[in-house]
């Protein structure tokens, strides 16, 4: 028997609490929450669809025994812990892509010919699920203590399995997808505009941070000072920062026109760019100096005592041993530029914020799921790539 | 050859480094001494110029240096300190090999060259060559640290306090280890260390400084019968050196023919023998001390033989035991000689407290 007895004597049940608690979640939503929600048509609001009239029943059941494998493995009796955790994330992985079949499906069945406009929205229950899905998957994977690699994997498995649900046209009958086609070349558009947004913020930011942060670790007295004034940026609201940028802009934009001509002016990218940049600054100035600040002394000194020029310590010392911080703090602003040039939409420079924008306006959820998801997504992915890079950069000998 | 003539430092307005020249010759080990401030380790830091020198010049191998891009000048020159700084993102092999590459050697002779250097340090080059860093013990990372300060074959090597913050008995072993290194290649080494022992050990001459300026440089002897000032004689006193200098001192060094008798002695040869020795030994067949007439401090007057002693096992003293622990033994067991055996246990001469007083003052053995 492999139950933990704990100190009192009293045999533990439970061994994973989050991940009761996150079992718990999910079947109270499935219980008391619309998996789906159906309209006739766009115009009218859904009814609500619980989820064991929405799956077909072998969709229902497979799900009902991929949640109590779930259950099985929060337990302390009869799994060891390193075979719950490895069930854990089969399940989740299974639950995750049967929800989304299982929606998909729906859709289909759904919309008949004979209702053509017949519109699917995802349920709360839906993104529940998905949610306590993931979190499930996290978990088990901070638990197992598992590398790089295998975390790797998993991604691309479960990135691979949703493309190829997508690949199958399943989800084409659900509301975001109609959206979504309504839409296909603006998403396109808006969508490469939202990564040249955040490019163009990015690279200002690091060819004016990364020297910066140097600056800031050599020159003790610029430090206060310069902190100082980023942290100033760093709390202005976001939407008060693109606002205020507006003025001066087109004042400079009215003034010449050169300027105006290549794009300056009060609204559009301009602002939006200058804004974003100001916020990069601050994470990436903060993490260069912790880098620089963080390389031993000691490394540095043999360095100069043994003959390398300020030049050598600095590339051949220095930037590798603080390149982890330095790109950690990049991997920050990556992910906070991609959800702040959601608001820029509002000054008109366009990006993934103007599906969410106008979702609100017209109160179409989808709609603004459309722009929602993908900065989700983008978010997401920039973060995945950027920590593997954060780990790379790590001196081989300390990975 | 190195030579400093006249190093100043001057740090705002203060005098750190007062005019300090010293001669280092070809293979000596020169250890820069003083109380903390004395401006060691600035002197020591000014001769690769990490300090930048306020005046002075500085001579080595006959070339003035003194304006030679600082860069070079340390290419030339070894240096280990106390916190090693080896890089902890390359391995023992990248370590060691950087000077050889900022100077470009082939790449075969930078790996002829780390392997020499391993050896020489008794580190197995198969397991340690690709370890890292933080792999390494304090002293294995010392001694890789020494290693790389050797890389480039400099003629001169500096070193800050290298073995600072090794527990006492690495220190130990790594101060013997560099001992022997500075034997086998004859490099001319400037050390600083703020522990009388550890300069005693292996300087060849020891510089004294207080308050930036030299106050002695001189042979460790010399320093001792013939302090320069106060400052010297009270430096050296607190350092309690007659038994630092025991510490280096071994039996064998002091043995001498021991009197003995074995039991076919009559008490009259016995008496004999302590009326002209003071004491006699007694074996047994087999030539093991047993015994012991005289000697003792609590000898009774009256008979000169006083009683007889046993014989204790912790008088033995054997030929490669310090001379500070055998005397610890006499002060410890109240015994004015102790027996030196040999590996069988047998009676081979003694080491008397006579003898280290004797010895004492005939100045530091080579």
């Amino acid at each position: 028997m492999t139950a933990t007895i704990l100190d009192d004597g009293r045999r533990r049940l439970v061994a994973d609490r989050v991940l009761l608690t996150l079992w718990v979640a999910g079947a109270a939503a499935v219980l008391l929450l619309p998996f789906a929600s159906m309209a006739p048509n766009r115009l009218v609001s859904g009814q609500p669809v619980m989820l064991w009239a929405a799956l077909l029943p072998w969709q229902a059941w497979t799900a009902a025994g991929l949640a109590a494998l779930l259950l099985l493995s929060a337990l302390a009796t009869p799994l060891p812990r390193a075979l719950a955790h490895g069930l854990t994330l089969a399940a989740a992985w299974g639950l995750a892509l049967l929800v989304l079949y299982g929606i998909g499906t729906y859709a289909g069945r759904a919309v008949t010919p004979d209702m053509p406009a017949a519109r699917v929205s995802l349920g709360s229950a839906f993104w529940v699920v998905l949610f306590c899905a993931a979190l499930a998957m996290l978990d088990a994977f901070q638990r197992l203590k598992a590398g790089m690699l295998p975390q790797v994997l998993y991604a691309v498995a479960t990135v691979g399995a949703v493309a190829g649900l997508f690949a199958l046209d399943l989800f084409d009958d659900l509301s975001i997808l109609r959206e979504y086609a309504n839409r296909e070349d603006a998403f396109a558009g808006e969508f490469l505009t939202h990564l040249a947004l955040v490019g163009a913020a990015l690279g200002p930011a690091l060819l004016l941070g990364l020297p910066l942060g140097l600056l800031a670790r050599r020159r003790a007295k610029l430090r206060g000072g310069l902190f100082g004034l980023l942290n100033f940026f760093q709390t202005i609201p976001s939407i008060a920062l693109f606002a205020l940028l507006v003025a001066p802009l087109s004042a400079l934009g009215d003034a010449v026109p050169v300027l105006k001509a290549v794009g300056i002016k009060g609204i559009g990218a301009a602002p939006a760019v200058i804004a974003l940049v100001m916020y990069s600054l601050l994470p990436i100035v903060r993490n260069t100096y912790a880098g620089f600040a963080g390389v031993p002394a000691a490394a540095v000194e043999a360095a100069r005592g043994m003959g390398m020029t300020t030049r050598q310590v600095l590339w051949r010392v220095e930037v590798p041993l603080a390149l982890p911080v330095i790109l950690s703090g990049l991997r920050i602003v990556t992910v906070q530029a991609i959800g702040l040039t959601v608001v820029a939409a509002l000054i008109g420079a366009g990006g993934l914020g103007t599906f969410i924008f106008q979702g609100l306006g017209q109160y179409a959820i989808d709609l603004v799921l459309l722009g929602a998801i993908p900065t989700i997504f983008l978010a997401v992915t920039a973060d995945f790539f950027l920590q593997i890079l954060v780990a790379l950069s790590k001196p081989e000998g300390a990975r | 050859m190195i030579e400093l003539q006249g190093l100043t430092k001057v740090y705002g307005g203060k005098t750190v480094v007062d005019d300090v020249s010293l001669t280092v010759g070809q293979g000596e080990f020169c250890v820069l001494i003083g109380p903390s401030g004395c401006g060691k380790s600035t002197t020591l830091k000014m001769v690769n110029r990490l300090v930048p020198l306020t005046s002075g010049r500085i001579v080595l191998d006959g070339e003035d240096v003194t304006t030679l891009p600082a860069e070079q000048l340390r290419r030339r020159i070894g240096y280990a300190i106390q916190s090693i700084g080896l890089f902890p993102h390359w391995t023992v092999a990248e370590n060691i090999a950087v000077v050889p590459k900022l100077l470009k050697w082939p790449k075969a002779r930078i790996a002829d060259r780390v392997e020499e250097l391993l050896a020489l340090f008794q580190l197995d080059a198969a397991e340690f060559r690709d370890k890292y860093p933080h792999q390494l013990s304090g002293g294995q990372a010392q001694r890789v640290g020494v290693a790389r300060a050797l890389a480039a074959d400099p003629s001169v090597m500096l070193m800050d306090e290298p073995f600072g913050a090794l527990d006492p008995i690495t220190r130990d072993v790594l101060q013997a280890e560099l001992a022997r290194v500075h034997r086998e290649t004859g490099k001319t080494i400037i050390f600083v260390t703020h522990d009388m022992d550890e300069a005693l050990k292996l300087a060849t001459r020891i510089a004294i400084l207080n308050e930036g300026r030299l106050v002695q440089y001189d042979r460790p002897i010399e320093l001792m019968f013939e302090p320069a000032d106060d400052f010297v004689r009270d430096f050296l006193g607190k350092a309690d050196l007659g038994l630092k200098l025991l510490t280096r001192r071994w039996v064998h060094q002091y043995v001498a023919p021991a009197p003995w008798a074995d039991r076919k002695a009559s008490m009259g040869e016995l008496r004999d023998i302590v009326a002209s020795h003071g004491h006699v030994w007694l074996v047994d067949g087999e030539g093991r001390p047993e015994g012991l007439f005289g000697a003792r401090l609590w000898r009774a007057d009256g008979d000169p033989l006083g009683e007889l002693s046993r014989v204790h096992p912790d008088w033995m003293a054997t030929p490669d035991m310090s001379m500070k622990e055998a005397l610890s033994r006499m002060v410890w067991r109240r015994i004015l000689a102790l027996p030196v055996v040999d590996e069988q246990g047998r009676l081979s001469g003694e080491v008397t407290m006579a003898g280290v007083m004797g010895r004492q003052s005939e100045g530091q053995a080579a």
